[in-house]
């Protein structure tokens, strides 16, 4: 099983490499990767069924994107035909650059899904929530005691509907909500107060609140006003290295602060899950395409990335350089790991407070 | 609340809503720039990226400074178990699709917010849509935007008590009432906050969408269409659901909250002689 880290990065390279681009021939080669890791990764065990399948819904968004797009954007010169200017924002002239464009938004947006529906399906709940940062330790705390409850409150809310079944009760109108939402509240406010005495009795104790001194809070507040700062410098003033050097620093600051405030909550935890040589491939994988992405790297011609067909649809740039930094997304193919450990769903860890 | 840095907390609160707010909003006030400065800049094809990351950030430091709240056995416990019967109620939506954009989550995180307090409804807010996502494979580059937006849904929750006093105090129909508008207008407005994150970069330059360099006027009149186009009668129905939701439950749900928090309203003392009675 590939390590849940390596699959963020890997996500991250993904996010960055869709964002960035509109680029046909490299959105072609993004989702053919991501498609080749989605049919060859499996599933682990007691994750949810994604709703819809990437390919239904890419069917679905690219159709309507590009149709959507058509109708409403009325600019570019290649006219395709007109709708009567009476119609309300839908007359005018229909586009090819317009069809194109809605068509490559939906494309990205397909990617985007697709890619998260792989690590929704190949990551168990318990390993998305052990990614929780441990600076936000009573977050995770908080959501391991939903996520663990959640089958029981199911279960509850359907002894309800049963029970009120049996008396008499139908859903006809809003107002029938009320006998099965009323019990299922107060029943889980029961629980919720058993749960905190046996909490208590355990050792969970409030000690210390995280990010409750005076020098975290300082650092919070100059880490926000760092990166206010350098986001208004780049966009509205247009100073460029001052605005990213602002940026970083900002974003270090509260980077260092999260691990700061996560080393007073050690974590330990039963079943670790070890790093491999396969992990880290899936990593420099992700961070080479990344690279190509968001860096003017030596070799490659980066502008390329940024197509846009409007006014006039044109045949995009290909630098064969930035197509090879794609191939980084095949990292999680790298020597595929035996059938995953269905033990390691079991996994769980606690922290101590 | 028993902060020891209310100031600084409220400074905290105050910059990373205000950061995420002129980042969520930087459409519209955008257009005091030059025109010329803007177009064809090589990072207006970072910016989402730019703004994620600026997102993420705000909602990271805000959930560090709130989730102070959460460190108790008794609110932990309790949060907990309301995030879990929240995320229960956006199952049976999935199942039982209500109509339009309405999802019966907004309910609970609004009385929560508001019979507890701003930062355990943004917990309830922000952590609702984390864990359904986690249990509904519905984690996307979406999720930081709902669960800041839900997050300001429980926060602001608390602003209804002032107009709640005035008009009579608490248990009254009239309760129910204003915290049925209050959850009418976040239906309207939570469709239109998360339009915004993806409205500059979704399509073309013309009518419906946006530019850089545009009049503020003419941004307002372009989302404006472009909302009545898509969302509006979306969230119509989710303002009206809400609405209609919070007539038929909110009463006895408030009287149960209200009831419960008296409830918790316990502590637990060290009894062995050397901690002096220490509350733990």
């Amino acid at each position: 099983m590939i390590h849940p880290l390596a699959w963020v990065a890997w996500l991250g390279a993904v996010l960055t490499a869709l964002t960035l681009t509109r680029n046909p021939f490299y959105l072609a080669l993004i989702l053919g990767w991501i498609a080749a890791v989605t049919g060859l990764s499996r599933p682990a065990a007691g994750t949810a069924p994604i709703p819809i399948s990437p390919l239904r819904f890419a069917m679905g968004v690219v159709a309507f994107s590009a149709l959507f797009n058509a109708l409403t954007v009325h600019f570019g010169d290649t006219a395709l035909f007109s709708l009567p200017e009476a119609l309300p924002l839908l007359g005018g002239v229909i586009t090819l650059e317009a069809l194109v464009f809605g068509g490559l938004n939906g494309l990205v947006v397909s990617g985007l899904f697709a890619a998260f529906s792989i690590v929704n399906r190949v990551l168990p709940v318990r390993a998305l929530i052990r990614l929780i940062p441990r600076a936000f330790y009573p977050v995770a705390v908080v959501a391991s005691i939903a996520v663990t409850f959640v089958p029981a409150m199911l279960r509850h809310f359907e002894q309800i509907r049963e029970a009120q079944a049996v008396r008499g009760h139908r859903l006809r109108s809003w107002r029938d909500w009320l006998p099965l939402v009323m019990p299922l509240l107060i029943g889980g406010l029961e629980r919720a107060l058993q749960l905190a005495e046996a909490m208590t009795a355990r050792g969970f104790v409030a000690v210390e609140r995280p990010g409750d001194d005076l020098k975290t809070r300082l650092v919070m507040i100059a880490g926000l006003l760092l990166l206010l700062g350098g986001w208004l410098l780049r966009l509205v003033w247009q100073q460029e290295r001052a605005g990213l050097g602002l940026l970083l620093l900002g974003v270090g600051m509260i980077l260092g602060l999260l691990w700061r405030v996560g080393r007073r909550a050690p974590r330990t935890v039963y079943r670790p899950e070890p790093w491999q040589a396969r992990d880290a491939g899936v990593m420099l994988g992700a961070a080479m395409t990344a690279l190509a992405f968001l860096v003017q790297l030596p070799g490659l011609d980066r502008s390329a990335i940024f197509y846009y067909p409007y006014p006039a649809l044109a045949i995009p740039g290909f630098d064969p350089g930035v197509a090879m930094a794609t191939l980084g997304l095949l990292g999680p193919l790298l020597g595929r790991a035996r059938r995953a450990d269905p033990a390691a769903d079991t996994m769980f860890e606690h922290t101590q407070i | 609340m028993n902060l020891r840095n209310p100031v600084l907390s409220m400074v905290i609160y105050g910059l990373s809503t205000g950061i995420g707010l002129v980042a969520f909003l930087y459409p519209f006030w955008l257009p005091a720039v030059p025109r010329t400065a803007i177009m064809g800049q090589a990072h207006s094809h970072d910016a989402p990226l730019l703004l994620t990351l600026l997102v993420g950030l705000c909602l990271a430091v805000l959930l560090l400074e709130v989730q102070g709240q959460a460190v108790s056995a008794k609110l932990a416990a309790l949060l907990g178990i309301l995030v879990a019967i929240n995320s229960v109620l956006r199952f049976i939506e999935t199942a039982l699709p209500g109509p339009g954009g309405f999802s019966p989550v907004f309910f609970l995180i609004i009385v929560t917010g508001y019979v507890y307090g701003g930062r355990f409804g943004f917990l309830m807010g922000a952590l609702t849509l984390l864990v359904s996502a986690l249990m509904s494979g519905g984690v996307g580059p979406w999720l930081p935007y709902q669960m800041f937006t839900a997050g300001w849904v429980g926060l602001s929750a608390p602003l209804c008590r002032p107009t709640v006093w005035l008009l009579g105090g608490e248990g009254r129909q009239r309760e129910v009432l204003i915290l049925a508008a209050f959850g009418g207008l976040w239906g309207l407005l939570y469709g239109a906050i998360m339009n915004i994150w993806f409205w500059p970069y979704a399509a073309g330059p013309v009518e419906q969408y946006w530019e850089p360099g545009l009049a503020l006027v003419d941004t307002l009149q372009r989302y404006a269409v472009f909302y009545l186009a898509t969302s509006l009668l979306w969230d119509t129905l989710r303002s009206t659901g809400n609405v209609l939701y919070m007539v038929a439950v909110g009463l006895p749900t408030l009287r149960a909250l209200r009831r419960f928090r008296q409830r918790f309203a316990f502590d637990y003392h060290d009894p062995s002689p050397a901690s002096g009675g220490r509350r733990v």
